[in-house]
C-alpha cells in the first residue's frame, strides 16, 4: 500500500534526521514512505481501530521543557528511578549508582536493534514508528553488583506525540527487579521501544504498568527481550485506561534452557481498544514458558489478544503453556483472542487454552446471599480475577494505585 | 517345589547397563530356576527398576556388557514384544495411561500375540470376553474396567490389579513385578498378593522387586537379594528380609564398607 | 531417533488407489471463458436460471484474486490449462446399472464401492461420480418411497429446478471466495439430497468421487436440504489416480436444516497426495458450509483427511436458529510434503446455540498440518456455548503442527472454551504395549488410533470400517 496523504504530511512534519539515531530514523521513515500506515490487509493489525491511530501522526512531536510536569509517587529507598524525557538523553543529568553503567557507543552500535530484528516480523509497523521518531536512547548496562531495584518512568505530555527508546543489557548472573511505568495524558500519544538482553543466568522480574488515565490517550509499546541460556524472565504487565493501546512483547530464548513467565492483564471500558500481540520463540532446547493473559472488556470496549508461540526443530523438549482468559461484561463490548502455535520439534509439550465468559453468577450470588451489595461483590470478584496477575508485582508497584483504578472503572 | 532338576529360566551374568549415558548396573549376577520366587530389595536408586527394564528390553536402557539368557538363549537382541511373547512379563511400577485405547482391545491383542507363540488358537472378541471375565475374578476387578481406556483414570490399586490381570492372561514363564506393592492399601495388597500366588506354577518363576517386607508376608520368597549401587551385594532366604526390616538399610551400608575395607 | 524413523516408515504406506481406468473419455477443450460455461450448461440441458447463475459467478470470479493468506505456497494454477468437463463416453445417464460400462463398475468395485445389485452395501445408498459426471445412484426407488430424493445434482437440476433455484448459492454465495466462485461457474456434477418434512432417512446416503483424468479439474457441487423434523446421515469418499501433475479439486457443499432437522455429514478424503518429494497430487480447495436455519436443528461435520497434496477446507456451521447445534470432528493425517490447512467456523447467531469442535492432527515427514478455526458469537446469541479441543501429534522432527483458533465474542451471556495440546507418540506408552507382546507397528497404530478415538466415535457405523481402512493405508496393522 502506498503512503496516504496524512502519512506523507506527518513524515514532512518530522524534524530532519539527526543525532546518533539518524540511521534508525531513516529506516523507519522510509518504511512509512513506502508502506504507509497499517490497513485491514495486515493480518496483525486487522482488528485495529484505525481512526485511533491517527493521533500518532497528527499530534506535534516537539516538546518544550516546561510541559513535563507529571507528579510521581515518592520512590522507595533502594530503588533507582530514571525519568525519561523524550527530548534528551536521560542519563546525562544523573549520577549512575554502582552497578549501573552507560553502554559505550561501540556496544550500542553493535547491538542496538538486533533483538528486534531477530523477531523478524513482516511489516513491523510498531517498531518502524518508533524508529522514525525516536531522538534519544536510554542505553544501560546493569551489572551483577547493582543491588537496587530499577524504576524507569516515562511521563506523558498533554497534546503531544512522544517516542522513547530503551536498551538494557543485563550482565551474566544479575538478579534484577525492574519496574516500568507509562502514564497517559489528555490527547496524547506515545510509542515505546524497549530492548532487553538477558545474558546467561540472569533473573529479571519485570513489572510494566501502563495507565492511560486521561481522555484520548494512546500508546504503542514494543518490548523485545532476548534470553540467553539459564536465564529467567518474568513479565507482569497491566494496561488500563487507554483509548487505544497496543502492546507487543516479543521474547526470544536464543540458546534454549531458559524460562519465561508472562502474566498480562488488560482492562477496557467505554470505547477503548487495547490489544496485546505476543510472540515467544524458542531457538534452543529445554525452554519453558508459562503465559497467562487476562482481559476484561466492559461497555463498548474491545480487548484483543494474539499470542504466537514458535517451536522450531532445534527446540526439543520445550515446555510451553499459554492460557488466555477473558471476561466479557457487556453486550456491546467485544473480545477477540487468537493463540497461534507453530511447532516443528516433536519432543515437546505445548498446550494452550482460551476462555471467554462473564463473572460467574453462582459466585456473585454467594456473595450477595451473605449480605454484600452487588457493587462490592463485583469488585471483590474482579479483584480475585486480577489477583493472579497483580500479586506478582513488586510491592513498590502498589504506590501507583492501579488496583483501585482497575476496579473503580468497571461497572458490570 | 524346587528340585535340583529344575530347569534354569533366567540367567544373568555380569550385567552392566546404562541409561542416558550413565552406568547404573555394575555387574549383576542372578540365576532363576523353575518354581522359584525371588525377592530383590534395595534402596531407591540401587538399580532394581533398571534391572527389570533391561530384562524387558526398554529402548532407553543400554546393555554395556554381560549377558541375559532366557532358557539358555541370549535375549539381548530381542525386541520388547518378542521377549513378552516368549514369556517374560514385566509388571510396571507406574503403569502408563493410554487415553483412547480400549483396555479390552489392548488385552485381547496382547493375549493373542502370546497365544500365537504358544501355538494356541487366537481368540475372537466373544471367546476373549469369556476368558477375561474368568481372569477378572482373580484380581476382583469390575468388568467395567474393560470398557475404559488403558489405565486411564485408574487409581493406583486399580492400575496394579490391571497389571496382574495381564499377567493372568499372558501366562508368563517369568514375571518380574516392579514395586507392585507400592501405593496399595492393605486390602488391595492382599488381593494382588493372592493373585500372584494363585498364578505361580511349578514351571514358572517370579521376581518381586520391593522396598518393604510387607509384600513378603503375603508371598514367601525362596531367595532374597539385596541390591546396592547396581549390584547384588547379598543373597539369603526370607530371614534376610526380616533382618533388613528390623535393622534397616544401614546394615547394608556397613556390610558394603566392611567389604571395601577387606579389599 | 530410531523410534521415530520407524514410526515414519509405518505411516508411509504406498497409495493403493492410484490406478487409472482405461476408458474413452469425452473432454471439452482446455480453457475457461463464457463459451466454455455455456457449453457445460448446454451439455447438461440446464434451465436458463442456472446458466445465468454460472455466468454471474464467472463474472465475479474474474474480479477475484487467488487467496494467499494461509501461508501455504503452491505452484501456480494455470486456469486456462485445465479441462472443465470430462465424462466417460456413454450415452446420457443409463436408466439401469446393467447398461453402465462394466469398466466403470469394475473401477468402483476396486475402490471398495460395489454398485451392482448383488454386491452393493446393504444399508448405504451410493451416488458414484466419475470425473465430471455421476454414473450411478443406487437404491433410488427404495428412497423414493419415503419421499427422499437422492440423485446427481445434474438430474436434480432438470427434475427439481424449483428446489435448486430456491437453495443453491444461498449458503455459499457465488462470490464467497475465489474457489467457490470458480465452482459456481463451472461445476459439473455432484449429489443432491432432499429429505421431506418428518422423515428420518432410512439408510445412509453416500457419494463417492473419483478423479480419473489428469488434466481435469473436479468441481462437484453438493446440496442437502433437511426439511422440518427430518434427519439424514451422508457420507462422502474420494480417491484419484497418481499423476505427477497437480489436479485441482474445488468443490462446494451446501447444507440446510430447518426446524428440528439434523444432518450428519462425514467425509473420508483420500485424494492422491503426490509422491514422497511432493510431486503431483490433488489441490483440494473446498468450501463446505451448513446453515442451521431452523430452531433446534443440528449440523454435524466429521472428516478423516488423509490425502491431497494441499488441503484448504473449513466445513462450517452458521447457527441461525435458536438452540441449534453445530459440531465438527476432524482427523487430519499428513505425511511427506503434504500440507493441510483445515478447521471450521462456528458462527453463533441464534440464542442458546451450541458448538463443539474436536480436531486431531497427525503430522509426519516434512508435512505441514494446521488447524485454523473461528468461533464467533454475535451480540444476539445469548446463552451461546462453544467447546473446542485441538490436539496435534508430531511424528519425526521435520513435520510441523500449527494451531490458529480465532475466537471472537460480542455476547457476555456466552461461554467459550478452547483447549489444545501437542504431543508425540510417547516412548513409555509404546514400550508398555510392546512389553505385552504387541509388535511395534501395531502398537503405533493403536496409539494413533487411540489419539483419534474421540473422532472415530463420531463416525457413522457403516463408515467407521472404511475410515479404518483408509487410515490403515498409512498406518499398517489393524486399527482398533
Amino acid at each position: 500500500m502506498k503512503s496516504s496523504t496524512t502519512c506523507q504530511e506527518w513524515l514532512n512534519s518530522l524534524p530532519p534526521t539527526e543525532g546518533y539515531l539518524t540511521n534508525e530514523q531513516s529506516i523507519g521513515r522510509e518504511f512509512f514512505l513506502e508502506n504507509g500506515m497499517p490497513s485491514k490487509k495486515d493480518e496483525a493489525w486487522r482488528l485495529s481501530n484505525f481512526n485511533k491511530l491517527n493521533s500518532f501522526l497528527s499530534l506535534p512531536t516537539t516538546i518544550d521543557h516546561e510541559e513535563i510536569k507529571s507528579i510521581f509517587p515518592e520512590k522507595d529507598k533502594n530503588r533507582e528511578r530514571i525519568i525519561i524525557n523524550p527530548n534528551e538523553n536521560p542519563i546525562l543529568n544523573i549520577d549512575l549508582p554502582n552497578g549501573l553503567e552507560k553502554l559505550s557507543n561501540r556496544e550500542i552500535e553493535d547491538n542496538l536493534g538486533k533483538i528486534v530484528q531477530s523477531t523478524n516480523i513482516k511489516n513491523d509497523i510498531s517498531v518502524c514508528l518508533n524508529q522514525a521518531t525516536s531522538k534519544e536512547l536510554l542505553a544501560l548496562k546493569v551489572k551483577s553488583n547493582f543491588n537496587q531495584s530499577l524504576e524507569i518512568v516515562i511521563p506523558s505530555i498533554e497534546g503531544k506525540s512522544i517516542s522513547t527508546r530503551v536498551f538494557l543489557v543485563i550482565e551474566e548472573g544479575t538478579k534484577l527487579d525492574l519496574l516500568q511505568i507509562f502514564t497517559g495524558n489528555n490527547n496524547s500519544a506515545q510509542n515505546h521501544l524497549i530492548e532487553i538482553k538477558l545474558e546467561s543466568k540472569v533473573e529479571l522480574t519485570h513489572g510494566l504498568i501502563s495507565l492511560g488515565e486521561q481522555q484520548k490517550s494512546s500508546s504503542i509499546c514494543t518490548l523485545a527481550v532476548e534470553q540467553s541460556e539459564k536465564s529467567k524472565y518474568s513479565l507482569h504487565s497491566i494496561h488500563h485506561g487507554w483509548d487505544y493501546a497496543r502492546f507487543e512483547p516479543r521474547i526470544i530464548q536464543s540458546e534454549g534452557q531458559a524460562s519465561t513467565i508472562i502474566k498480562g492483564l488488560q482492562v477496557t471500558k467505554s470505547k477503548e481498544q487495547i490489544a496485546t500481540h505476543s510472540l515467544i520463540r524458542f531457538e534452543g532446547p529445554n525452554g519453558k514458558l508459562d503465559q497467562l493473559q487476562k482481559a476484561v472488556a466492559s461497555e463498548y470496549s474491545h480487548c484483543i489478544f494474539n499470542g504466537s508461540i514458535e517451536v522450531p526443530q532445534n527446540a526439543q523438549k520445550t515446555e510451553a503453556a499459554q492460557l488466555s482468559r477473558n471476561l466479557l461484561l457487556s453486550k456491546r463490548a467485544r473480545i477477540d483472542t487468537k493463540p497461534e502455535l507453530e511447532i516443528v520439534a516433536d519432543d515437546v509439550s505445548c498446550t494452550h487454552g482460551a476462555t471467554v465468559s462473564q463473572l460467574q453468577d453462582e459466585e456473585l450470588f454467594y456473595l450477595l446471599s451473605r449480605g454484600i451489595d452487588s457493587k462490592h461483590a463485583n469488585s471483590l470478584l474482579l479483584k480475585g480475577y486480577y489477583d493472579e496477575v497483580i500479586s506478582h508485582f513488586p510491592k513498590s508497584a502498589q504506590k501507583w494505585n492501579f488496583i483501585e483504578k482497575l476496579i473503580k472503572d468497571i461497572k458490570k | 517345589m524346587i528340585s535340583s532338576t529344575s530347569e534354569t529360566i533366567l540367567s544373568i551374568e555380569d550385567l552392566h547397563a546404562s541409561v542416558e549415558d550413565q552406568e547404573i548396573l555394575h555387574g549383576v549376577n542372578l540365576v532363576v530356576k523353575e518354581g522359584e520366587i525371588h525377592a530383590i530389595m534395595g534402596r531407591n536408586g540401587s538399580g532394581k527398576s533398571t534391572l527389570s527394564k533391561v530384562i524387558a528390553g526398554h529402548p532407553s536402557y543400554k546393555v554395556l556388557s554381560g549377558s541375559i539368557q532366557f532358557k539358555g538363549k541370549d535375549i539381548l537382541e530381542l525386541e520388547p514384544e518378542e521377549r513378552a511373547r516368549i514369556g517374560i512379563f514385566l509388571g510396571f511400577q507406574y503403569p502408563v495411561e493410554i487415553p483412547g485405547v480400549s483396555n479390552l482391545e489392548f488385552l485381547r491383542v496382547a493375549t493373542n500375540s502370546r497365544r500365537k507363540e504358544l501355538i494356541k488358537s487366537e481368540l475372537d472378541t466373544f471367546e476373549f470376553e469369556d476368558l477375561v471375565k474368568e481372569k477378572l475374578k482373580i484380581v476382583e476387578m469390575d468388568p467395567a474396567f474393560l470398557e475404559r481406556s488403558v489405565n486411564e483414570g485408574f487409581s493406583g490399586g486399580e492400575k496394579k490389579r490391571n497389571e496382574i490381570l495381564q499377567m493372568a492372561l499372558l501366562e508368563p514363564v517369568i514375571s518380574i513385578l516392579d514395586e507392585t506393592d507400592s501405593g496399595l492399601d492393605i486390602d488391595a495388597l492382599r488381593i494382588v498378593a493372592s493373585g500372584i500366588n494363585r498364578l505361580s506354577q511349578p514351571n514358572s518363576a517370579t521376581i518381586l522387586i520391593t522396598h518393604y517386607q510387607r509384600l513378603l508376608n503375603e508371598i514367601t520368597p525362596d531367595f532374597v537379594h539385596i541390591m546396592a549401587d547396581g549390584k547384588i551385594i547379598k543373597t539369603g532366604n526370607k530371614e534376610l528380609a526380616i533382618e533388613l526390616e528390623k535393622s534397616g538399610y544401614d546394615f547394608v551400608d556397613k556390610n558394603t564398607k566392611e567389604k571395601e575395607m577387606a579389599k | 531417533m530410531t523410534q521415530s524413523n520407524t514410526v515414519e516408515e509405518i505411516v508411509s504406506q504406498p497409495y493403493k488407489y492410484g490406478f487409472i481406468t482405461d476408458i474413452e473419455t469425452e473432454k471439452i477443450p482446455k480453457g475457461l471463458n463464457e463459451d466454455v460455461i455455456r457449453l457445460i450448461s448446454a451439455k447438461k440441458n440446464e434451465p436458463d436460471f442456472l446458466l445465468k447463475f454460472r455466468l454471474r459467478a464467472y463474472q465475479q470470479w474474474l474480479k477475484m484474486k487467488e487467496p494467499n493468506w494461509s501461508g501455504l505456497t503452491y505452484s501456480k494454477i494455470d486456469y486456462q490449462d485445465l479441462v472443465y468437463y470430462a465424462a466417460p463416453k456413454q450415452d446420457i445417464k443409463k436408466k439401469s446399472l446393467d447398461e453402465v460400462d462394466p469398466k466403470l463398475l469394475e473401477t468402483f468395485e476396486k475402490l471398495g464401492i460395489p454398485l451392482s445389485e448383488q454386491k452393493r452395501l446393504s444399508n448405504v445408498a451410493v451416488d458414484a461420480v466419475f470425473d465430471s459426471v455421476s454414473i450411478a445412484t443406487t437404491y433410488k426407488e427404495k428412497l423414493a418411497k419415503h419421499g427422499v430424493i437422492f440423485c446427481s445434482i445434474s438430474e436434480a437440476i432438470s427434475e427439481y429446478p424449483d428446489l435448486i433455484e430456491k437453495y443453491m448459492g444461498t449458503v455459499v454465495p457465488i462470490n464467497d471466495n475465489f474457489f467457490a466462485a470458480l465452482n459456481s461457474a463451472v461445476f459439473s456434477d455432484g449429489s443432491f439430497v432432499y429429505i421431506p418434512k418428518g422423515v428420518e432417512c432410512p439408510m445412509e446416503l453416500s457419494s463417492y468421487f473419483r478423479i480419473n483424468s489428469g488434466d481435469t479439474g473436479q468441481f462437484e457441487r453438493t446440496l442437502i436440504i433437511a426439511e422440518e423434523s427430518s434427519s439424514v446421515s451422508y457420507l462422502e469418499g474420494c480417491t484419484a489416480p497418481m499423476f505427477d501433475t497437480n489436479t485441482l479439486h474445488a468443490a462446494v457443499v451446501e447444507l440446510v436444516t430447518l426446524d428440528n432437522a439434523s444432518i450428519k455429514y462425514s467425509t473420508v478424503q483420500n485424494w492422491y497426495a503426490g509422491n514422497e518429494e511432493g510431486v503431483g497430487g490433488i489441490y483440494n480447495f473446498v468450501t463446505k458450509r451448513g446453515e442451521c436455519r431452523g430452531k433446534n436443528s443440528k449440523i454435524s461435520w466429521s472428516q478423516v483427511e488423509t490425502g491431497s497434496a494441499i488441503t484448504w477446507k473449513y466445513p462450517s456451521c452458521v447457527l441461525q436458529g435458536d438452540n441449534s447445534i453445530g459440531e465438527f470432528y476432524s482427523i487430519a493425517l499428513t505425511n511427506n510434503c503434504q500440507k493441510a490447512d483445515t478447521g471450521t467456523k462456528m458462527i453463533h447467531i441464534g440464542k442458546n446455540t451450541k458448538s463443539k469442535i474436536v480436531s486431531k492432527g497427525i503430522s509426519a515427514g516434512h508435512s505441514k498440518n494446521s488447524y485454523r478455526g473461528l468461533v464467533s458469537i454475535s451480540p444476539n446469541a445469548e446463552g451461546a456455548r462453544n467447546y473446542s479441543q485441538c490436539d496435534s501429534m508430531l511424528i519425526g522432527d521435520k513435520a510441523s503442527a500449527n494451531t490458529y483458533p480465532y475466537i471472537q465474542s460480542n455476547q457476555p451471556q456466552s461461554n467459550i472454551e478452547h483447549e489444545a495440546s501437542t504431543c508425540r507418540i510417547s516412548e513409555d506408552q509404546l514400550f508398555y504395549l510392546q512389553s505385552r507382546g504387541i509388535d511395534f507397528e501395531e502398537s503405533v497404530s493403536m496409539l494413533v488410533s487411540g489419539f483419534c478415538s474421540d473422532v472415530f466415535n463420531e463416525l457413522p457405523m457403516e463408515f467407521a470400517s472404511e475410515a479404518d481402512k483408509l487410515l490403515a493405508l498409512k498406518l499398517e496393522g489393524s486399527v482398533g
